[in-house]
């Protein structure tokens, strides 16, 4: 005996398409905010690793994330914020790793792997310390001074930024400023 | 009064928070600053101490953009596959698992309880035409057909009677749903019976069909030549 099942292909054709289309517009809507946010999301990892190729890395990353994960994001003003969230724990992340590897590699190698980056050049004695200090502030510290550094931010977009209250994030500033005024203050020249 | 008393070593505290904060000195550190240049001289120092903090964390901070980040990260969201919204949100998908465990110590208690150790045996037994069925192609457990319906919801489909199911999937051209839905229901109605459709009809007999062989007119061949426009009419008396 025999059972008639009947497709419909029409359907599924369409289904297909209507699909097609609003990945594409997704797509679409990812590229303006990749465009608009994609430096930001380099410039907190470059500000936490202070290495060119893993700031980038970090960040390809975190732009993939955010890509994997777009259409969850229900409100999409908040998608800078969201951003600079996934993209500064990937680095402090990254960074910790670097730290227990560099921990279990020999000497030698740490400077040759300093010696060959290209940021050698840009850092001066000052700037040196001023990164071991960075490393040694708290992570919430960190993160407001590095976005209140970064493209002229003022503390209100920063607060935005971070969903925070102003009075948070001035407060963040102020001890983290203290905090690296204590550490170099025996290198101040 | 006070602030009489206060030495410079007291006012140190306030000076370099006024420098980290990068605020205006509060009115008693002011009217200090303006009688101490000692004061005023360090205060002035800190200051700059911050703006050099300040200069160095912008220039890690400030970064500029590999000219390769953006090509790359292109590159690899189109390595990625599109990101597609759930349409199972994640809480029905857990309540449905949950919900899937739950039936299944259900019926598992239920058979230990109930219908013993072996359930197959007993189908078995009740029935034994199937037991001809060998045990290699014979389904674990024949879908009944509310099951078969609810697996697929959009498709309509004709069960004859019968305890074998063999089905056959039909694409509809386009425009003759009605027809094959009217089709359909005549077969339910029991108007049409499903034989008439797969048997040859006994009154008609096959009629071989005549093929008659397809009449080309012979063609005539010339070789091409290429002619002036001066040299054609000679060349078409010569060819004539």
């Amino acid at each position: 005996m025999q059972e008639l099942v009947l497709i419909q292909p029409g359907r599924a054709a369409e289904k297909e398409f209507a699909q097609e289309a609003a990945q594409a517009a997704v797509r679409r809507e990812f590229e303006e905010r990749l465009a608009e946010c994609g430096p930001l999301a380099y410039r907190v990892a470059r500000g936490v690793l202070r290495n060119s190729a893993d700031a980038e890395d970090v960040a390809q990353e975190a732009l993939l994330r955010a890509y994997r994960r777009f259409e969850r994001l229900r409100d999409r003003g908040r998608f800078r914020a969201w951003l600079v969230r996934i993209a500064f724990r990937l680095a402090i992340d990254r960074a910790r790793s670097a730290k227990r590897r560099e921990v279990r590699e020999t000497l030698w190698s740490q400077t040759a792997r300093r010696a060959s980056t290209e940021d050698l050049a840009a850092t001066s004695e000052f700037q040196e310390h001023l990164d071991r200090a960075m490393d040694e502030l708290p992570e919430k510290r960190r993160l407001v001074l590095l976005l209140a550094a970064m493209q002229g931010h003022s503390l209100e977009e920063v607060a935005e930024m971070l969903g925070l209250p102003i009075g948070t994030v001035k407060s963040r500033l102020f001890f983290a400023r203290k905090q690296l005024a204590e550490k170099l203050r025996c290198h101040r020249k | 009064m006070p602030s009489k008393m206060k030495t410079c070593e007291d006012y140190r505290t306030a000076l370099t928070d006024a420098a980290a904060a990068a605020v205006q000195p509060s009115l008693e550190l002011r009217s200090h600053l303006d009688a101490c240049a000692s004061c005023r001289a360090a205060f002035a120092e800190e200051k700059q101490f911050f703006a050099a903090i300040n200069k160095a964390v912008r220039a890690t901070a400030d970064a500029e953009v590999p000219v390769s980040f953006f090509p790359r990260v292109r590159a690899r969201l189109n390595e990625q596959s599109v990101p597609q919204r759930s349409w199972i949100p994640a809480s029905v998908a857990f309540a449905a698992a949950a919900a899937l465990i739950v039936a299944f110590v259900f019926l598992r208690g239920h058979r230990r309880d109930g219908a013993g150790p072996n359930l197959q045996m007993n189908i078995a037994t009740r029935n034994p035409a199937r037991k001809t069925i060998p045990a290699a192609l014979a389904p674990a457990v024949v879908p009944s057909r509310t099951q078969a319906a609810k697996r697929e919801p959009n498709n309509r489909r004709l069960v004859p009677s019968g305890n074998q199911v063999e089905r056959v999937s039909v694409l509809i051209p386009a425009g003759q749903k009605r027809a094959v839905d009217t089709l359909l229901a005549g077969l339910r109605n029991g108007a049409l019976k499903a034989d008439m459709l797969v048997s040859e009809h006994p009154e008609q007999p096959s009629q071989d069909l005549e093929l008659s062989p397809l009449t080309i007119s012979p063609i005539e061949i010339k070789p091409l030549a290429i002619m002036s426009e001066e040299s054609a009419p000679e060349k078409e008396k010569t060819s004539r």
